[in-house]
């Protein structure tokens, strides 16, 4: 039986395979605690991003795309900054002509106006996470893919 | 030589100028109550007389006409700092519009013959208001998602610029190669 990669290392494959699914949740731990302990949206987005970094470096480009397709990376990188800015717009709205935006006390989500600070921060620190974990990734596999795949087209 | 690098010569003497300026106030490292972590300076006026009128908690007069010149709000209530010699606390009104709760504003005080006027700087009201205004926890976050909202948005937005830009000059395939 062969292997697609036959420069396959067993070593890492097994540690990377262990260690992903700790690096992501360290990652999601990282961002949802962010208000509350060190830590935030950027750097849990990094570390998010790096755990893909790592499957492509110990697996192959092909798998990797299958885990974070093309796509997804660049909906993923707008739809951070959309969340970011639509909080932002929702507070606009429901301070009722305020224009207060960005300001999420006026947000609705509990019934107190400091509670609705903390909730519109967690947010928008997930926001921040989607962004950085999507750009990230995405300028990686722009790089790697260069690499692997020759350039077919004549004309460049 | 000609009109452009005219011009930025004289942009980088602009802001050298402007640097050597800022750093001439950058106090030493880990002062508590250097003035810019803690107050800036407003305005210093003569002092003969102000220290009882201070002490009943009016503001002399000089000092509210220069506040008003200038178009600070004026000071509502004066408490003197106990266990100094000769400093004050100015508090604003209730009713200031971009403040709607008392508050710490004006730090006074006498130095020999003047009457030397700060303003609280905004690092003390982000130390002292931060948790009751925000209910988190940590300085840095509600710093960074809160009080600096507009920064972070542009940050992310510079982050995902540069994701866009990689892809566009990068993924060569579609429509804009």
């Amino acid at each position: 039986m062969t292997h697609p990669n036959p420069d396959r290392n067993i070593i890492v494959e097994t540690v990377c395979r262990v260690m992903i699914p700790f690096v992501q949740l360290f990652a999601l731990y990282v961002i949802i605690h962010g208000a509350g302990g060190p830590g935030g949206g950027f750097q849990g987005g990094v570390v998010l991003g790096s755990s893909f970094i790592l499957y492509i470096v110990a697996y192959d480009l092909k798998g990797g795309k299958g885990r974070l397709p093309e796509s997804s990376r660049t909906y993923f990188s707008a739809l951070g900054l959309y969340i970011y800015a639509g909080i932002g717009l929702l507070a606009m709205i429901f301070s009722r002509g305020a224009a207060q935006f960005l300001n999420y006390g006026f947000i609705p989500f509990t019934s107190h106006f400091t509670e609705n600070r903390a909730l519109g921060m967690d947010f928008v620190e997930i926001g921040i996470g989607i962004t950085v974990m999507a750009v990230t990734a995405s300028i990686f596999f722009d790089l790697a893919e260069k690499d692997e795949e020759p350039d077919t087209d004549p004309k460049g | 030589m000609t009109r452009l690098s005219f011009f930025s010569i004289l942009l980088t003497a602009v802001l050298g100028v402007l640097f050597i300026y800022v750093a001439e106030d950058i106090p030493a490292l880990g002062d508590p109550d250097s003035p810019p972590i803690k107050y800036t300076f407003l305005f210093s006026v003569d002092a003969d007389g102000a220290e009882k009128e201070l002490d009943q908690g009016v503001l002399p007069s000089r000092v509210r006409e220069t506040l008003q010149k200038r178009r600070f709000p004026p000071s509502s209530r004066i408490e003197r700092i106990p266990n100094t010699k000769g400093e004050w606390v100015g508090y604003i009104e209730k009713e200031e519009p971009r403040y709607p709760k008392e508050e710490k504003y004006y730090h006074l005080r006498l130095e020999g013959k003047k009457l030397t006027v700060f303003r609280y700087a905004f690092v003390v009201r982000w130390i002292e208001k931060g948790l009751e205004e925000t209910a988190v926890p940590n300085m840095v976050t509600y710093g960074l998602a809160d009080y600096r909202g507009y920064d972070t948005l542009g940050e992310t937005t510079v982050i995902f610029t540069a994701g866009v830009s990689v892809i566009l000059l990068l993924r060569r395939r579609g429509r804009l190669s």
